[in-house]
C-alpha cells in the first residue's frame, strides 16, 4: 500500500481547534487502514504537540505521531478554510496540515524516509507556495508525489 | 578557503523536525557560500555521520537538537547549542553567527571519564580502523605543535638578521637585543618536542596521557633523542596510561578523585619516566658513534659524503643523527675544513625548503594551517632552522623522511661537487656573503629542495586520494 493516496488527501474542512483538525485526520487514517483506532492517533498527535509544537510557517503544519494504533506508514493532508491556531513558528494560523503517521515497529527506513522527505520538502519555500495555491486534491498530490519520486 | 560548518540536527519522534532542521541549515549555507555537513539523529539512526576529521577540520559547530546528539565529540570546538526549531525558523542567523565567529567556545557538558575514554579507545582501535587511529593521535600532536615551532624559529630567524654571532657576548656581532629573541626563540622551538609527545598522548589517553607525555617529552628532549623520540614517547605514554586506566578500573568510586590527582600522575610518571630514560639513553652513545664514523668519511669521494651526510641531516632534523653531522661540521671547520659545513648547511636548509615548495606547486593537497606552515618555512629554511620541516615528517614519517634525507642528499652531493665553502656553522643564506661560489650553492640547495618538493608534493596527492577512499569505505561499513 503507498505511503500517500489522492484519497489521503482532504480539503476544505472548517475547524475551531487543532483537535478537530487532528479528528479529521485520525479519521481519515482508519479510513484508508493506516490505523486501527482514531482516538490513539489523536491521542497521539496531541501528545506531540505538547512536546513542541508542528506549526511552522506560512500556515504549514506537520502533526506527527508513533503509535501502536498505526498500522503502516502514511501521510494525510488536511487542509483547512479556515486557519486554526497552531502556536506556530510565525505566530499565523494554520491551513494546511500534513500529518505524518509511523508505526511503532521498527517498520524499515525506506519508508521512514518518505517521510523525512515530505518534512525537508516543505523547508523550500516554493513548494509551500504551490502547495497554498492548489486547486484542487489532484493538484496537492501531484505536487508531494513529485518529491516523494525523487 | 571557505568556511566549514558542521552541525547536527535532532529531535524526539525523528521524522519531521531532524531533517527539516538540516535542509534548512543546507539552504542557508548554500545562501551564504559557506560548506556544511549536517549529521542527523532520527528515527532510523544517524545518518550522515561526522567523523573525527570532519570534527576537526569544522571552523564551527550548530547543534540544533531537542535531544542528545553526543555533544561531548566538539569539546574545544566553537558551538551554537539551540532547540531544533531554532534551525528551521531562523538558520541564517546561526549560520552567520558561525562566519562572523563571535561563538564561544564549548569546555562539554560533563567531565569525561578515563572508564569511557577506555571505551572509545577499544572501539576505535579494533580492525581496520588501527591505521587511522595512530594517524589521528598523531596529528594531535603535530597540529599543537605547529605554532611552537612557527613562533619560536621565526623569532630566531629575526636574530639571525643582527648577524649569526649576535647571540654571542664574545662576538663582536653580539647584539642584547638580538640575544634576548634568540633565547625566546630557542625556549619556543624546544618546547616542540614535549608538546608533539604530550599531544599525542592526550589523543590517546586524555588528561592523564597530557600530564605524563609532558614530561615523557621533556626526557626525550633532553636526553636530545629529537622528534622521533618525541613520537615515541608520545605513543608509550598513551598506552601505558590507557593501561593503568583499565588496571585501575576495579577500584571504588570514592577512589576517582584521588586517582586523577594522585594515582594516575605518580604511578605513571614512574613507569614511563624509567621506560623512557632506559630508551633515550643509548642516543648520545649512537651520536658519538655517528661522528667518529663520519670524520672518516670527510675525504671520501663526493657523492658518497653527499648521501650520508644529506640522509643525516634530514632524517631527525635535530635529533642525534642530524646533530651528529652538524657537530662534526663545526668541529671540523675548527680544523679549517670549510668543504664539509658547507653540505650539512645545504642538507639542514633543504627539509624546510621542500616543504614551502610543495605547499605551493601542490597546493590543494595542503589545508590552509599546513600551506601557511610551509610558507613560513621558506623563511625558517634560509636561516637554517631544520625544525620547521618537523610537523611536516612527524604527521607521516614513514614516507616523508625518505623523500626529505632524498632532497638533502642531493643537495648535499651537488655543493660537494660545486666545492663550495661556508665558513659559519649557521645562518643560512644570511652567511652568503663569506660563502665562496655562493651562487653555486643557492643552485645546489634550490636543486635538491624543487626534486624533493616534486616527490612529497606526489606522496601527498597519493595519500589523500587514499584518504578519501578510507573515508568512504569506513562510512559504506556504518
Amino acid at each position: 500500500m503507498a505511503i500517500l493516496t489522492l484519497d489521503n488527501i482532504r480539503r476544505g474542512l472548517i475547524a475551531k481547534s487543532q483537535v478537530e483538525v487532528f479528528q479529521a485526520i485520525a479519521n481519515t487514517a482508519v479510513k484508508n487502514g493506516y490505523a486501527t483506532h482514531a482516538d490513539a492517533v489523536i491521542q497521539g498527535l496531541k501528545d506531540r504537540e505538547k512536546e513542541s509544537t508542528t506549526g511552522f510557517l506560512d500556515g504549514f503544519a506537520i502533526p506527527h505521531t508513533k503509535n501502536a494504533a498505526i498500522q503502516r506508514p502514511g501521510i494525510i493532508v488536511q487542509t483547512m478554510e479556515n486557519g486554526v491556531e497552531w502556536d506556530s513558528m510565525d505566530g499565523q494560523p494554520v491551513k494546511i496540515a500534513i500529518a505524518l503517521l509511523i508505526p511503532e515497529s521498527e517498520a524499515g527506513t525506506a519508508h521512514l524516509n518518505y517521510l523525512s522527505k515530505i518534512a525537508k520538502m516543505l523547508m523550500h519555500e516554493e513548494v509551500r507556495k504551490q502547495l497554498t495555491h492548489a486547486q484542487n486534491e489532484q493538484e496537492i498530490f501531484d505536487i508531494l508525489s513529485q518529491y516523494l519520486g525523487e | 578557503m571557505a568556511i566549514k560548518i558542521i552541525a547536527a540536527t535532532g529531535c524526539p519522534t525523528g521524522i519531521a523536525h531532524t531533517f527539516m532542521a538540516q535542509e534548512a541549515l543546507e539552504q542557508a549555507a548554500k545562501r551564504h557560500g559557506v560548506e556544511i555537513k549536517v549529521e542527523t539523529h532520527g528515527q532510523v539512526g544517524i545518518q550522515n555521520p561526522l567523523t573525527p576529521e570532519d570534527i576537526a577540520e569544522a571552523d564551527g559547530v550548530i547543534i540544533a537538537a531537542d535531544k542528545d546528539v553526543q555533544a561531548e565529540r566538539f569539546a574545544g570546538k566553537r558551538v551554537i547549542d539551540v532547540p531544533v526549531g531554532k534551525a528551521i525558523k531562523d538558520p541564517d542567523a546561526l549560520i552567520e553567527q558561525i562566519i562572523s565567529g563571535n561563538v564561544p567556545i564549548f569546555r562539554g557538558k560533563e567531565p569525561v571519564t578515563e572508564e569511557k575514554d577506555v571505551k572509545v579507545e577499544t572501539r576505535s582501535g579494533s580492525g581496520a580502523a588501527i591505521g587511522h587511529t595512530i594517524y589521528k593521535h598523531l596529528m594531535n600532536g603535530v597540529s599543537h605543535m605547529l605554532p611552537f615551532v612557527v613562533a619560536g624559529g621565526v623569532l630566531t630567524a629575526i636574530s639571525f638578521l643582527f648577524g649569526i654571532y649576535s647571540f654571542d657576548p664574545k662576538s663582536s656581532q653580539y647584539n642584547e637585543f638580538a640575544a634576548t629573541l634568540k633565547t625566546i626563540g630557542g625556549m619556543g622551538m624546544n618546547l616542540m618536542v614535549p608538546v608533539l609527545c604530550a599531544y599525542i598522548a592526550e589523543s590517546i589517553a586524555k588528561r592523564p596521557g597530557l600530564v605524563i607525555g609532558f614530561i615523557a617529552g621533556m626526557i626525550a628532549y633532553t636526553n636530545g633523542t629529537g622528534f622521533l623520540g618525541g613520537i615515541i614517547g608520545g605513543f608509550l605514554t598513551g598506552y601505558i596510561m590507557l593501561g593503568l586506566a583499565w588496571a585501575f578500573k576495579k577500584l571504588p568510586k570514592v577512589f576517582d578523585g584521588l586517582k586523577a590527582i594522585f594515582l594516575y600522575p605518580v604511578i605513571g610518571l614512574f613507569i614511563v619516566g624509567l621506560l623512557m630514560w632506559v630508551l633515550s639513553s643509548p642516543m648520545e652513545a649512537i651520536n658519538k658513534g655517528l661522528m667518529s664514523f663520519l670524520t672518516g668519511f670527510q675525504h671520501s669521494n663526493p657523492v658518497l659524503l653527499g648521501i650520508i651526510v644529506g640522509s643525516m641531516c634530514a632524517f631527525d632534523m635535530g635529533g642525534p643523527v642530524n646533530k651528529a653531522a652538524y657537530v662534526t661540521g663545526t668541529m671540523l671547520l675548527g680544523q679549517g675544513n670549510y668543504y664539509f659545513m658547507a653540505g650539512v648547511s645545504a642538507a639542514c636548509i633543504t627539509p624546510p625548503l621542500v616543504t614551502g615548495f610543495a605547499a605551493l606547486f601542490f597546493r590543494k593537497y595542503f589545508d590552509q594551517g599546513e600551506r601557511n606552515a610551509a610558507y613560513v618555512n621558506f623563511i625558517l629554511g634560509s636561516t637554517h632552522i631544520t625544525e620547521g620541516a618537523i610537523p611536516f615528517a612527524a604527521k607521516n614519517p614513514l614516507t616523508t623522511i625518505p623523500i626529505l634525507m632524498v632532497g638533502s642528499s642531493i643537495s648535499a652531493i651537488l655543493t660537494y661537487l660545486f666545492k663550495v665553502q661556508v665558513p659559519a656553522p649557521h645562518g643560512g643564506f644570511l652567511v652568503l656573503p663569506v660563502v665562496t661560489r655562493p651562487f653555486m650553492w643557492v643552485t645546489a640547495i634550490l636543486t635538491g629542495s624543487i626534486i624533493g618538493a616534486i616527490l612529497y608534493g606526489f606522496s601527498r596527492k597519493h595519500s589523500t586520494a587514499q584518504q578519501a577512499e578510507n573515508r568512504e569505505g569506513i562510512a559504506s561499513v556504518i
